[in-house]
């Protein structure tokens, strides 16, 4: 379990029950968002299914009796989309990526980390990025492959890099 | 037969007439002049008593309090004006410096509390926001009154609700809370759970429904209570600027 401060507002029973008042429930979504930003940061993960969200402590908080309803997780997970701090990666918006940085900050992370080593037009592999022994200690170390193949997309797309194929795996040659 | 009053009577009336008024008229100006006099002496005086104590009442909170209950206790107000040999002192100013800090936290403090703080709250983060020596430190609860009565010139963004047993809420929104809401807020103080729903309500202000209902739907609106319908009872309405987890949090 990811050991995080909890904000004071996860003790705070109402903070269970999406608000009417809108700019009370602006608040509400924005203290939401970065605890599950903060909470998915410490312990590693960036999916969240929302049919099983009740099994974590983040949405439910039993000492005080209170749970996050799955339509209060997904009006939560929608504003998130808004600013693109998630998206849903199932038809059924069932399954979510969340990113605490969004896909253009892990591409710039991940594209000085290979500057400042060097490795413009040198190709790295994809798991060498995210497992390597050199990018221990890098935020972006253990990185969802998905979000990692995403982030590395929106530098392709600014010609910092290239993605390619090999036979059993993706690589990467950044400019 | 009686006779009626001659002219002779009627003038000598009327002239003894003119007589006492002109008579009154003059002690009248006797006894003004009289009080001038000693109203400027003791304007001189009180003007005196203040320059020589002035960094004492800058810096001593107690001996602040007294004098401000002494001016109170002869109608002056040291804070009323700019102007006049108060300003000399910067009494004023001691006080305007509080309100800018005042209005300051309560801004700070607006995104989690929606506009609504105790004055112990209110009194904690000033105090930690000010400086550590001994005089910035030294602020009394009566000093962020006369400080907050200060800010009502702005309108009515600033405002003092009484909750009850000493203590008070600085309420930093636009919009007069009416007494519904001030009574509602007293409760939530009073039970010490920083939140209240219709039925303590109905039992214990004898309230009907619909009044007890309006009463939070407003405070709902108004951005001041959160509703929490997830209790097995009722919806409860719950006033973060009592939850003490949200006071104690940066």
């Amino acid at each position: 379990m990811a050991e995080i401060s909890w904000p004071w507002q996860y003790n705070f029973p109402p903070f269970f029950t999406i608000q009417p008042h809108s700019e009370t429930r602006a608040k509400q979504l924005e203290a939401w968002q970065q605890l599950i930003a903060e909470y998915m940061k410490a312990s590693k993960k960036s999916t969240i299914d929302i049919r099983e969200s009740q099994n974590s402590p983040l949405f439910h908080n039993a000492s005080i009796n209170r749970k996050l309803s799955s339509e209060a997780l997904l009006t939560i997970l929608e504003d998130m989309a808004k600013t693109g701090r998630a998206a849903p990666i199932d038809k059924s918006k069932n399954i979510w990526e969340v990113y605490w940085h969004s896909l253009d900050e892990w591409g710039n992370m991940i594209y000085s980390w290979a500057s400042n080593n060097g490795l413009n037009n040198s190709v790295c592999t994809l798991f060498e990025l995210q497992e390597g022994d050199n990018t221990v200690g890098e935020e972006f170390h253990g990185l969802d492959m998905n979000i990692l193949v995403k982030a590395l997309k929106t530098l392709e797309v600014k010609g910092k890099c290239e993605l390619m194929e090999f036979d059993d795996s993706q690589g990467v040659k950044f400019f | 037969m009686r006779r009626r009053a001659g002219v002779g009577a009627i003038q000598k009336h009327r002239l003894e007439q003119e007589k006492y008024r002109e008579k009154g008229s003059e002690i009248q100006e006797n006894q003004f002049q009289q009080m001038s006099k000693q109203l400027e002496v003791f304007r001189e005086n009180l003007e005196e008593f203040a320059t020589k104590h002035k960094n004492e009442i800058k810096k001593n909170a107690q001996f602040r309090r007294q004098f401000q209950e002494m001016c109170a206790a002869i109608g002056v107000d040291p804070l009323a004006s700019g102007k006049g040999f108060w300003s000399v002192l910067g009494i004023g100013d001691f006080y305007y410096e509080l309100g800018v800090q005042i209005v300051e936290v309560c801004l700070a403090t607006n995104y989690k509390n929606g506009g609504l703080i105790t004055l112990d709250e209110l009194r904690t983060r000033l105090i930690a926001a000010r400086g550590k020596a001994k005089k910035h430190q030294d602020i009394t609860n009566e000093d962020l009154l006369a400080a907050v009565k200060k800010l009502r010139i702005f309108g009515n963004g600033f405002t003092v609700v009484p909750i009850g047993k000493g203590k008070w809420l600085v309420q930093s929104v636009p919009g007069e809370l009416n007494l519904d809401q001030t009574l509602v807020l007293q409760k939530a103080s009073a039970l010490g759970t920083a939140w209240v729903s219709t039925s303590i309500l109905i039992d214990d202000l004898s309230w009907n429904e619909t009044r007890a209902q309006n009463a939070l739907d407003h405070m709902v609106k108004e951005g001041l209570a959160w509703i929490d319908t997830q209790d097995t009872k009722e919806t409860l309405y719950w006033f973060p600027s009592m939850f003490a987890e949200c006071v104690s949090a940066s």
